[in-house]
């Protein structure tokens, strides 16, 4: 428990930091909204994009979002908020663990009478009450920020379902950033090598959407896995992608306990 | 001159990383371009039976992103995203590292002065990057050149490309400017990828609303391809705001490390 509190009040100054970049972030957006106004012709306008190449609407950077109500706008910048939120995610998951060792603080923490899963297990409560806390945050920003655009129109219940979505995301990433921290034999490259994965699977979701004919390639990408257009006009969350990441965290999971409990540690 | 040997060598494998990873990026996204292309084309077809206001909204636009350099622009954008997270990197990293990692007391004891760390630091950092670039504007203009489907001005390609360099000295600049400023920087990679991707998100925030002031505050929009593409020309305020930042980062850098506490071991 001690560890708990450490950790937590470790990482607070960075865990403020980032509630008050989510606020920002959500806000200079949906003001911006504010002053986003359609051209007369939106039907028109929507019934053509309707029409247009899934590959050739990316480019343009519409998607099939209806710019003209708040809840499409708020699923068209989803991404960004959602690459925040991994980013975080993955960072905090790969520090976590590898910072004892940046920081020449290993030996202190091993040679207290704790085991080293104890320790992993501390650790990555910490971890997930600070992805809890973020995600609130954004949900809560979230939800003020949009209903003063949204004219009446309910969505809340998009937000919420987005907001399970990115929290499954988030453990993803952080079980990613642990396990590369746990096995890998150089502690200080594990955050490079964590972010160097988020960015390599952002730009192939980017790919995805450009190419419109390499679809099967988004079980690689996680940013594809709850997509905004999908979750939010009907789809809900797709339950093949909610067992993938469930079994990827599961994966990730047991490589950083067998792997931590396993390594020699640079002290 | 064996500091900056010293901070080549010391950087090669990321200097090589990172120019294979934009190489592989604008390979891998622009050999999408056929596909996509033909996609497109199907479309223009059916584009013509709009009314005649829709066609003047989006049909320009569809026009210009058909093209390789239309695309090419598109595209670029995430490159520019990934060159400036690795200027930044290098930029915030060159000179605090050696406090990181204890290694400022063994230089400074050295027979050279300050500023001549900086300097060689600067240049070292320089170097790396301009090999990035060469490297990249060889690999992007070949591709471009397999996947083409009609003629297109090379040069513009060239001054697109170009910007990236740009880009990446402002973002070094800044990278360099943070840790000269900041007394003790654990680990570099949170503080520049929060920068980058903070300037990032407020520039796509600005595309997708279509706003013009809120160019000034990101890097990333200061060389707009389209406006290269019409006048095959840079913007001039744009230039200069961009030449000022790394000018007076640097010379803030140069003033603030001379003074400044070096914590030793």
């Amino acid at each position: 428990m001690n560890l708990w509190i450490r950790e937590m009040k470790a990482h607070r100054k960075s865990l403020i930091l980032w509630c008050i970049g989510i606020i920002a972030m959500v806000g200079a957006s949906m003001s911006k909204y504010a002053g986003l106004s359609m051209s007369g012709s939106g039907a028109s306008m929507n019934e053509l994009m309707a029409d247009m190449p899934k590959s050739l609407q990316a480019v343009m950077g519409v998607g099939t979002f209806d710019l003209s109500k708040a809840s499409g706008y708020y699923g068209a910048i989803f991404i960004y908020l959602l690459l925040m939120a991994t980013i975080h995610a993955a960072m905090l998951g790969a520090n976590i663990l590898s910072k004892e060792e940046r920081d020449k603080t290993a030996e202190f923490l091993l040679v207290k009478p704790i085991s080293r899963s104890q320790m992993l297990t501390f650790k990555l409560l910490a971890a997930l009450t600070q992805l809890v806390i973020f995600n609130l945050v954004m949900l809560g920003s979230s939800i003020l920020l949009v209903s003063p655009y949204s004219h009446g129109e309910s969505v809340n219940q998009d937000i919420m379902l987005l907001m399970v979505g990115m929290f499954l995301l988030q453990l993803l990433f952080l079980g990613i950033g642990l396990a590369i921290a746990g096995v890998s034999r150089y502690p200080k490259r594990a955050v490079s090598i964590s972010t160097a994965i988020l960015l390599i699977t952002f730009i192939l979701s980017i790919a995805i959407d450009i190419s419109g004919n390499i679809d099967w390639m988004k079980y690689l990408t996680p940013f594809k896995y709850f997509d905004a257009k999908h979750v939010m006009y009907g789809g809900g969350l797709d339950g093949r992608f909610i067992g993938l990441t469930a079994l990827i965290l599961v994966g990730s999971l047991i490589l950083t306990y067998v792997g931590y409990n396993k390594r020699d540690l640079h002290v | 001159m064996n500091m900056v040997l010293h901070e080549l060598k010391a950087y090669r494998k990321s200097t090589i990383l990172w120019t294979c990873t934009l190489v592989a990026v604008v390979v891998l996204l622009l050999s999408m371009f056929p596909t996509f292309a033909r996609d497109a084309d199907q479309f223009k077809s059916l584009l013509k039976t709009m009314p005649e206001a829709v066609l003047k909204a989006v049909g320009v636009q569809i026009e210009t992103i058909t093209t390789i350099l239309g695309f090419y622009a598109y595209v670029f954008m995430y490159i520019s995203l990934c060159g400036a997270i690795q200027a930044m990197n290098l930029g915030t990293s060159i000179l605090s590292k050696e406090m990181r990692e204890k290694t400022a007391d063994f230089l400074l004891t050295k027979p050279v002065t300050r500023t001549q760390i900086v300097t060689s630091k600067l240049l070292a950092a320089f170097i790396s990057l301009l090999i990035t670039n060469v490297i990249y504007l060889a690999a992007a203009t070949i591709m471009a050149m397999v996947v083409k489907n009609g003629d297109f001005e090379m040069s513009k390609l060239m001054m697109i490309s170009v910007t990236l360099f740009f880009i990446q000295l402002i973002f070094m600049a800044l990278g360099f400017f943070v840790s000269v400023l900041v007394l003790k920087i654990k680990s570099v990679l949170p503080i520049s990828l929060g920068t980058v991707f903070a300037f990032f998100i407020i520039g796509m925030l600005g595309a997708t609303t279509g706003d013009g002031a809120i160019r000034y505050f990101t890097p990333f929009k200061y060389f707009d391809p389209a406006y290269i593409m019409q006048h095959a020309s840079y913007e001039g305020p744009f230039l200069w705001l961009g030449l000022g930042i790394v000018v007076a980062a640097i010379a803030i850098s140069y003033v603030v490390y001379r003074k400044r506490d070096i914590h030793a071991v």
